[in-house]
């Protein structure tokens, strides 16, 4: 595969599959009822999606995510041994489509900016400060090291430590509405 | 992908996204990220997803203020007046549900659900009991004490905080002491359950010469099993938690149980119909899956394709053998 081939598959992967990633997560979840075991899922779900030769011949990228998803969980259910008989879980499949349209899309933009803005304030202080100077106010890496007295490196190290945090933050607040019952404190136990 | 894999996988990727955007990036970098790239899908998948999330937050920009001095703390965290007022707030509720709970001092009501029902208690201190399937709990308030007997059963308690009073459940021969605590409490026929959610609790035992058990205080994440010869105590996943309190919402959470465990599940849920594991040699089948409390016919159904099982109705009771 030549160069710009390989551009169009990730510009394919970054156009139709990456904004699924709430969706595919609570079908995940659904399956498994395990958050971590769901996250390390969802990462091995995006790696086989990403290697999809045929992908041009993809007609609907959600419904391959999903069927690739399954593939996904029930791979590891066999690797672990458990027979998995659920079949009530496949229900998630039909939630999809409603999920797809969504005419909320507009709001959610509008929130998008506050919803960013609070994720970076919960970061910790050094991070957060580094974060913002490179986010906010767009400085490079070297500068940031010299206005802060850091090394470029623990600059760096500060950037990539907000990001995967900002990332876990994001894949947080973007799980669709939980069925749960009108208590909350399961969620809560779990971020202290 | 193991979870710690994944994560080191996820973190260079993320490291790959944070130096790709530097303006000052160099050929030599340039090149160690497209080999790191073509090692794998994995790699190449992550660091589309970090990149996504890097250049999402490029949105910040629109807060960046006129003044021409860039100010590392301009997103620091600002101070909330909100959660002060929430207490008030649950401050005025309590005295105000006290002051109801004085007209039934003397009285020590009882609530219990039918087989197959789920039901929501909200007590007159706040605290919220979650009966499942056939159970039953009497509540004796008093002044110094908050007391509930669960007779039968499973429930979940939420408890209100309140130092003043120490809020107990006895279950059998055991006390389960609480303050601010979520907990779930299950009367087995040889044990008591015990799974703290949030907060912790003390495991007591009452019988006379009970002795002191091992590990009587939980913590969150602590699942206890208390019997006659004594208690033992381990934690817990919260994905293996939120399993075990999968009935709150009518659910039956099976992760490697036995068929035996899981017929026994059901059968708790069904007022007409029973399972009988008929065969021995089935019993020890291990079963994953979610599946609704009400939906016997359908666990039947999914046992059937899956294994070679076959079963039998006969008049309220279905049997479960081997097939062929």
């Amino acid at each position: 595969m030549d160069h710009t081939e390989q551009e169009a598959r990730r510009a394919w992967f970054r156009r139709e599959i990456l904004p699924l990633e709430a969706e595919l997560r609570g079908y995940i979840r659904r399956l498994t009822h395990d958050p971590v075991a769901a996250e390390d899922l969802l990462h091995d779900t995006f790696a086989r999606i990403i290697a999809a030769e045929s992908w041009r011949e993809v007609d609907s990228p959600a419904g391959f995510a999903i069927r690739t998803a399954r593939n996904v969980v029930y791979d590891s259910l066999r690797r672990q041994k458990v027979v998995a008989i659920d079949y009530v879980a496949d229900v998630g499949v039909f939630g999809l489509a409603d999920d797809t349209a969504d005419p909320e899309t507009a709001l959610v933009a509008r929130d998008e900016l506050k919803r960013l803005r609070a994720i970076v304030e919960a970061l910790p202080t050094q991070q957060r400060r580094v974060f913002t100077l490179r986010k906010v106010y767009g400085l490079p890496p070297g500068e940031i090291a010299e206005r802060l007295g850091l090394s470029v490196s623990t600059v760096e190290k500060h950037l990539v430590k907000a990001v995967r945090a900002c990332a876990d933050a994001l894949a947080r607040d973007d799980l669709p509405p939980p069925k749960r019952s009108p208590w909350a404190w399961r969620r809560q136990s779990e971020k202290r | 992908m193991a979870t710690a894999e994944r994560e080191t996988v996820r973190e260079a990727a993320a490291s790959w996204a944070v130096r790709l955007s530097d303006p000052h990036l160099t050929d030599e970098t340039r090149a160690a990220f497209e080999a790191w790239r073509a090692a794998s899908p994995a790699h190449e998948a992550a660091f589309e997803r970090e990149r996504a999330v890097w250049d999402r937050f490029d949105r910040l920009r629109a807060l960046r203020p006129a003044a021409p001095e860039p100010d590392p703390d301009l997103l620091a965290p600002r101070p909330v007046a909100q959660p002060a007022m929430r207490w008030a707030a649950a401050v005025v509720g309590a005295v105000a549900l006290s002051g109801i709970g004085l007209w039934s001092v003397n009285a020590s009501p009882a609530y219990a659900t039918a087989v197959g029902e789920r039901r929501l208690v909200v007590l007159e201190d706040g605290t919220r009991v979650e009966l499942n399937t056939d159970s039953k709990i009497v509540v004796r308030y008093r002044a110094g004490k908050r007391e509930v007997k669960l007779v039968r059963g499973e429930a979940l308690f939420e408890v209100a905080p309140d130092a003043a009073r120490p809020f107990v459940v006895a279950a059998r021969d055991r006390r389960v002491e609480a303050g601010a605590a979520a907990f779930n409490v299950r009367v087995q026929p040889r044990a008591v359950q015990v799974i703290v959610a949030r907060g912790q609790v003390e495991v007591a035992d009452t019988t006379p010469f009970g002795a002191v058990e091992d590990e009587a205080r939980l913590a969150a994440g602590v699942m206890g099993l208390y019997g006659e010869a004594g208690g033992v105590a381990q934690p817990v996943t919260g994905a293996r938690i939120d399993q075990a309190l999968a009935w709150r919402h009518g659910q039956i959470a099976l992760n490697g149980q036995t068929l035996e465990a899981a017929v026994e599940e059901f059968n708790r849920y069904s007022k007409d119909r029973q399972l009988v594991v008929a065969d021995p040699a089935i019993g020890g089948y291990r079963l994953g899956g979610y599946f609704r409390v009400d939906d016997m016919a359908g666990f039947v159904r999914a046992l059937q394709t899956t294994f070679p099982v076959k079963a039998t109705a006969e008049d309220k009771t279905i049997y479960l053998s081997a097939a062929g």
